[in-house]
């Protein structure tokens, strides 16, 4: 864990394209050169991946339905009919 | 879309209750899956989800029409989770896939349902467990997770919608992506 904490800092601000120019070529340098940042840096990257890959759920069906059946009645104008 | 969105509310506004279906249709599938993410539990993410639309038509008045929609509406989605979050007892998950909910977990749910094939069900049980780290996220980190990388909002937003500096945002996405690379990496 020689180089940890500040390089740490500047993969995320990359994952977060933060990182201008030539900070990005540094770093990118240094994941060559570097065991351990590279793996972490590579954790980092399959985390965002995991998460990301549980982006697709859907409402329940009649959901609309349920949510237009509860609004409050008074200030019902035309009925909900579909 | 939000010009859509924009003429509706105008219409919801005048009376027209209908138009606000029109809102939930659009919005719906983002706002459910924000409360899955943030309560891991189909029940309580359509309950709490179908509260936040409630609760937009009720206050519509209160939204400033300069502004996003959205971002109003994913403020009141995310706030009402988190009281829900902070409501349960610390042990809640533990004890849920044991005795509360009946396997009312949306994968359990499909499991169950159907035969799948080998290769969706080895997808699904993926997905239960990266929900299950996700769900071990304190809950400040893992809405700002939730939003960034579920919902793919920006930085911006993301400090719009919690009412915090982006720099906040930032350092917690740190934190909870640091916290979620030690969960994953075994994966």
């Amino acid at each position: 864990m020689s180089c940890s904490s500040e390089y740490v800092q500047l993969l995320h601000k990359y994952l977060d394209l933060e990182l201008t120019s030539s900070e990005e070529k540094m770093v990118k340098d240094h994941l060559h050169t570097c065991e351990s940042c590279y793996q972490h840096f590579h954790e980092l990257e399959k985390a965002v991946a995991l998460v990301k890959s549980t982006s697709h759920i859907e409402a329940p069906l009649n959901f609309t339905e349920a949510v237009m059946n509860n609004l409050p009645r008074e200030k019902r104008t035309v009925s909900w009919n579909r | 879309m939000e010009t859509i969105v924009k003429k509706r509310i105008k219409q919801v506004k005048k009376g027209d209750q209908n138009a606000f279906a029109e809102i939930v249709d659009l919005y719906k599938d983002k706002i459910y899956q924000l409360c899955y993410r943030m309560l891991g539990n189909a029940h309580e993410a359509e309950d709490i989800a179908q509260e936040a639309f409630i609760r937009a038509y009720v206050n519509i008045h209160t939204y400033d029409m300069n502004k996003k929609f959205s971002t109003w509406l994913y403020r009141i989605a995310t706030n009402l989770s988190i009281d829900r979050i902070r409501k349960k007892k610390p042990d809640y998950y533990l004890d849920a896939e044991v005795s509360g909910t009946d396997g009312l977990n949306m994968y359990s749910q499909v499991a169950a349902d159907v035969t799948l094939p080998e290769e969706e069900l080895e997808t699904l049980e993926l997905q239960e467990t990266i929900q299950k780290e996700i769900l071990k996220l304190p809950d400040k980190y893992r809405t700002v997770i939730v939003l960034k990388y579920i919902d793919e909002l920006s930085l911006i937003e993301i400090s719009e919608i919690l009412n915090i500096p982006v720099g906040t945002v930032k350092t917690r996405i740190h934190r909870g992506r640091e916290a979620l690379r030690k969960q994953l990496r075994h994966l």
